[in-house]
């Protein structure tokens, strides 16, 4: 006995619209995917031989990537560096007062101005 | 809790418009307009009282209370609770506010008999609404909707991780599931593939392919029928429903070991990554499929603005007043769209229902997608599969679902990182599918 299944073929025709389309979209971004897996490597390999000119880059180092936790962290550890602490100037000055008179150092306040 | 509540209120009002539907449609002499108004309309304006009363017959002729029908209003129903639902829960309220308004605004009756346009209407030539849906029918909307979108997404997490692309791409299958379901239930070629983008759960895309696709008009040789409110109010309705959607569908296809998977976390990216990739993307992605120009264009073009650094006014215009305005534009214009003679049909009702089964597939799709890809990763490199479900899109809903899910079975491992790169290449996946639509079935 055969079963004969009779696909409509607008129904056929849609299959293969979405067979094509989703291969479509699939190597669209299959080629970002692979566009930015080289260039995050080119770039690596960029910074690791400028700092190797710079002499920066020991050879026991292979791993120069920092993890955004890791950069959130030297991020906050800066900013509380420099928010708790003031920055002085280290200079003292003491500037002379060019007026002559101050109520600091007034006599009136201390004289009794009530007589008895 | 919050979520139950938004299901039952969502899945209310489709049961509504399923109800209400079948009752005013499906009885001879309800859904007929009102037919003899015209009597009552008489142009020539004779004098005294009899012109008085002649005048006052007019005005009554052309009240909304003469002039409505079922239809009318139970649509200004579903406005009033979608305002309600967004003020009582604010729940999606940017949305549901000018979506809920235009609702009422566009069933308001007015007299339309006779061949008389009285410029009122949405679809009356020449009204001020009909300017307005004008942006909406063009498909002029969603890419400004794009460029705010672009101005204010950060692609790092996709750039420091590209593999999790693959995952926005396998999402993708409710849209073409979907495009075959819409084919087996009788609509046509341009309707279905218009319906299916629904699966993309991306509302500026289901409306700009709808606007193409399924608009009222002849489409390669096809006449179509005008589908846009039905499948912007199912689009949005069902983003906003993904906390409801999206976990048990999970759960179903994950062990508990597998939710528990933890991800190296992505490294830092540097400024020239974050530039190369809204120029690459661009060239790369509309080279590919041109269809989504729109679209992808304008959604890497305000990236392009945020990410250069030095167009910082350009960018923040962008992501803020821009944005507003063409939300209250569309969201406005797509409300007042669902006029109840054009929204009322049974065509919305398995608009409504292949859009549920959509979201559904696209969550499967991404997360076994994820279960593939770690079948060929090393032990310290999987992918944690609830991620998958990120991939449908609906910004930034889905990847806080993948959240949520991941801190119930491991409550210190947080996932939201890592979803977002599918969540932002699903916005990329959905457009180029809907380029790949549009140029397939236009």
């Amino acid at each position: 006995m055969h079963l004969i299944f009779q696909i409509p073929e607008l129904i056929l025709e849609g299959g293969i619209i979405a067979v094509i389309g989703y291969t479509i979209v699939f190597t669209a971004l299959l080629i970002l995917y692979y566009t930015f897996l080289y260039l995050g490597k080119v770039l690596a390999w960029n910074t690791r031989r400028r700092l190797a000119q710079a002499g920066k880059l020991s050879h026991q180092e292979t791993e120069i990537e920092v993890t955004g936790e890791e950069a959130a962290a030297i991020a906050l550890a800066i900013f509380l560096c420099r928010d708790l602490h003031d920055d002085e100037s280290d200079v003292i000055t003491i500037k002379r007062v060019s007026k002559v008179y101050s109520p600091w150092s007034s006599k009136i306040y201390g004289t009794r101005t009530f007589s008895r | 809790m919050n979520a139950r509540k938004k299901a039952i209120t969502v899945f209310g009002i489709i049961a509504l418009l399923v109800g209400l539907n079948f009752m005013v449609f499906q009885i001879p002499g309800i859904a007929e307009p009102v037919s003899n108004s015209t009597e009552t309309v008489n142009n020539s304006a004779p004098d005294g009282v009899g012109g008085i009363i002649g005048g006052i017959a007019k005005f009554i002729s052309y009240t909304g209370f003469r002039n409505a029908t079922p239809g009318h209003l139970i649509m200004i129903v579903v406005g009033l609770f979608f305002i309600f639902l967004a003020i009582k829960y604010e729940y999606e309220p940017l949305l549901l506010i000018p979506i809920g308004t235009g609702i009422i605004i566009g069933n308001i009756p007015f007299f339309q008999d006779g061949g008389i346009n009285l410029q009122l209407g949405i679809y009356q030539e020449g009204s001020v609404l009909n300017y307005l849906y004008f942006g909406v029918v063009k498909g002029i909307y969603p890419p400004l909707i794009f460029l705010g979108i672009g101005a204010m997404t950060d692609f790092s997490s996709l750039i420091s991780n590209p593999r999790l692309m693959l995952l926005g791409a396998a999402a993708q299958i409710g849209i073409f599931l979907t495009l075959i379901g819409a084919l087996y239930l009788g609509f046509n070629m341009p309707e279905a593939g218009a319906i299916g983008i629904i699966g993309g759960a991306d509302g500026p895309t289901a409306i700009f392919l709808s606007s193409k696709l399924a608009n009222g008009g002849i489409i390669n040789g096809v006449q179509t029928q005008n589908l846009i409110g039905p499948i912007a109010i199912a689009a949005y309705s069902y983003m906003a429903l993904v906390p409801v959607i999206q976990p048990p569908v999970m759960r179903l296809l994950t062990s508990k070991k597998e939710r528990v998977i933890r991800m190296k976390p992505p490294r830092s990216v540097s400024k020239l990554e974050k530039i190369i990739f809204p120029i690459l993307g661009l060239i790369l992605t509309t080279f590919i499929s041109p269809g989504a120009l729109p679209l992808l264009g304008m959604l890497f073009f305000g990236n392009i603005l945020k990410e250069s650094g030095v167009t910082k006014r350009l960018a923040d215009t962008a992501r803020n007043p821009l944005i507003d305005i063409v939300t209250i534009l569309l969201g406005v214009t797509v409300g007042a769209s669902t006029q109840a003679d054009v929204f009322l049909t049974g065509g919305s009702i398995l608009i409504f229902i292949l859009g549920a089964l959509s979201f559904i597939v696209a969550t499967a799709g991404g997360v076994l997608f994820a279960k593939v890809m770690n079948l060929f990763l090393s032990e310290g490199n999987k992918i944690n599969p609830l991620v998958g479900a990120a991939g449908v899109s609906a910004v930034p809903d889905s990847a806080r679902v993948v959240q949520i899910e991941g801190l119930k079975y491991d409550p210190s491992n947080h996932l939201l990182m890592h979803a977002m790169a599918p969540n932002v290449a699903g916005v990329i996946g959905s457009a180029v599918a809907a380029g790949v639509l549009m140029s397939f079935l236009m």
